[in-house]
């Protein structure tokens, strides 16, 4: 089969399964729960049994400039004082924050009597008769009482454990369900884009060890790529933020910053590319800038100072182990993911071709001896 | 590059005259961010004309004939740009504790410190973009263009907080950021040392 049969063969297959992901995000996947239950259920349904929870024990960070938040670090909350899971109005409980609401995010949580706890962090079970202590900080002012956040529940599947979910988001609980359909393309698109950064990646080292121009093709056509799926990924974002969070970004959250930082990065080399004109100075300068900006940010995103920022409210798709898809909605992303691969492929490919023709036109007009 | 820091310093004056007079920023908060600003501009200031005047005399060349390794090259001008962007650190926080009137106090150490580290960091990523930049058409924009958005999660914001902490006093808290942005340095100073070799050959 020639090149150019299997490239087309491509080009379909990854246009129906686009069609088939729209058609099995709009009427396939079913909606996520609406599971937001009131401060006052939680208490009841956790008073009905063993469990005894403790409360939060509040940290404040700092914040510079803003009015000066005086919870102090040992300040204990009762789950009641929570008005819904995470955000909580200090003004109803020592009054001296004004009117705001805050966002509480959980950094610990500790069983001091009863049983373990499978992890720090994400959901797990606890067993009857433990006292769980939630370590919370207050992180940020929040944004009003209408989006409720996915965050700190409990509830009781069955008579023997409690399980918990702190604030790990999954789709257990939505407050706007309809938004989360984007879902179906939003993150597709960003792990193309992180696939396409990769590429670049691999492609310019190969270059600067190789010399070959093809592969300084590749990297430019990846690269491009990248900064397209990654545009639809930030655009795509806010619009279901702005849903359920209520605001359409947050600068707080390490996932939607440091992909915003990546776009940064790939604009400017692309800006690089377009500001040199020879074409060897061109692909060395490009291929070491592409490596140095892909290195940055995954390090950025492991270093010490970012790591307690990593919980982030963004929705963990693959790390959630509570409230996760259900089969439906695991099929039509995994079903997402294949179309947007393929779709990548098949630009790729084409974004190529296209470079390799532009490169034989520069060659043609040098030969005829026209300006460039 | 004095006059530089002394006037990057008296533009935040002025800028924050009301919101400092009024308390609506305290100095604390203002000086670690204020001081890495002026910081990073420095850097992208001294790294452009690191390069651009040996571009511009030609005498990149004749330092590309030396019978060194390249890479000797790279920690030469890292070093030499960092010497002068320190400088320049020391001077902004001088101007910036006398326009203030603001007393680091027994801080001051731990402030400088963050600003050594920081600034190593800085200055091993900015020669090699530095380097990259001085090949292109509009350098004097695409320096910033390319190194800001490599600094702002590796430079900018763990020293901004590891400063702050410094300010505060505490200086564990400000040692942990350090211990990162001191990574980041090695990070850099690697795939510097490694890349500067292709960057200027040609």
């Amino acid at each position: 089969m020639d090149k150019h049969r299997l490239g087309f063969i491509i080009a379909i297959v990854s246009a129906v399964l686009v069609l088939l992901t729209t058609y099995l995000a709009m009427f396939y996947a079913p909606l996520p729960q609406t599971g937001v239950r009131s401060a006052d259920e939680i208490m009841s349904s956790v008073e009905g049994s063993h469990i005894q929870v403790v409360g939060f024990v509040c940290a404040v960070v700092s914040r510079t400039g803003s009015p000066v938040v005086d919870v102090s670090e040992t300040t204990v909350f009762s789950l009641a004082d929570l008005v819904d899971y995470q955000r909580f109005r200090v003004a109803s409980i020592e009054g001296h924050l004004g009117e705001q609401w805050w966002t509480v995010r959980p950094i610990d949580a500790t069983v001091t009597s009863g049983g373990p706890l499978p992890g720090p962090y994400v959901g797990g079970e606890i067993a009857l008769g433990a006292n769980l202590s939630v370590h919370a900080k207050v992180v940020e002012e929040s944004i009003g009482p209408n989006s409720a956040i996915t965050g700190f529940s409990l509830s009781i599947p069955d008579s023997k454990s409690v399980s918990f979910d702190l604030g790990g988001g999954g789709f257990g609980t939505m407050s706007a369900p309809v938004a989360q359909k984007i879902f179906y393309f939003h993150m597709p698109s960003a792990w193309i884009s992180y696939l396409a950064f990769f590429v670049t990646l691999v492609s310019s080292a190969l270059y600067l060890k190789s010399r070959d121009a093809k592969y300084d093709r590749w990297a430019h056509s990846a690269a491009e790529l990248g900064v397209l799926f990654s545009t639809i990924a930030i655009l795509t974002g806010p619009i279901w933020a702005k849903q359920e969070w209520g605001v359409y970004w947050r600068w707080s959250d390490t996932k939607l910053v440091t992909t915003f930082i990546l776009w940064l990065v790939y604009i400017g080399y692309l800006m690089l590319r377009a500001s040199v004109s020879d074409s060897g100075t061109r692909a060395r300068v490009s291929a070491v800038y592409g490596i140095v900006g892909f290195v940055t940010v995954p390090m950025s995103l492991l270093s010490a100072r970012i790591a307690p920022l990593l919980r982030s409210s963004h929705p963990e798709v693959i790390a959630s182990n509570t409230g996760g898809l259900s089969p439906e909605a695991g099929l039509t992303i995994g079903i997402a993911v294949v179309a947007f691969t393929m779709l990548f492929i098949t630009m790729l490919i084409k974004r190529v071709e296209i470079a390799e023709s532009e490169e034989e036109l520069e060659e043609l007009k040098r030969t005829i001896g026209g300006e460039d | 590059m004095f006059l530089f820091s002394l006037l990057m310093v008296i533009a935040f004056r002025f800028g924050f005259s009301d919101a400092v007079t009024s308390n609506a920023v305290t100095i604390e908060s203002l000086a670690a961010s204020a001081l890495w600003i002026c910081f990073s501009f420095a850097a992208i200031v001294g790294m452009h004309t690191a390069f651009a005047k040996e571009k511009d005399r030609e005498t990149l060349e004749g330092l590309l004939l030396c019978p060194v390794d390249r890479s000797a090259i790279f920690l030469g001008k890292a070093l030499s740009s960092f010497v002068l962007v320190f400088l320049v650190d020391v001077l902004s926080i001088f101007f910036f504790a006398l326009f203030f009137s603001f007393d680091f106090g027994g801080n001051l150490l731990g402030v400088l410190a963050v600003a050594f580290v920081g600034t190593l960091t800085l200055v091993l990523v900015g020669t090699l973009v530095a380097a990259i930049s001085v090949n292109v058409r509009a350098r004097e924009a695409m320096l910033p263009i390319l190194l800001i958005p490599l600094i702002a999660f590796t430079v900018i914001i763990p020293c901004v907080n590891a400063t702050r902490n410094a300010i505060l006093g505490d200086l564990a808290e400000s040692f942990r950021d350090l211990l990162s942005i001191a990574g980041f340095a090695v990070i850099f100073g690697v795939i510097g040392y490694l890349a500067f070799d292709f960057v200027v050959e040609g």
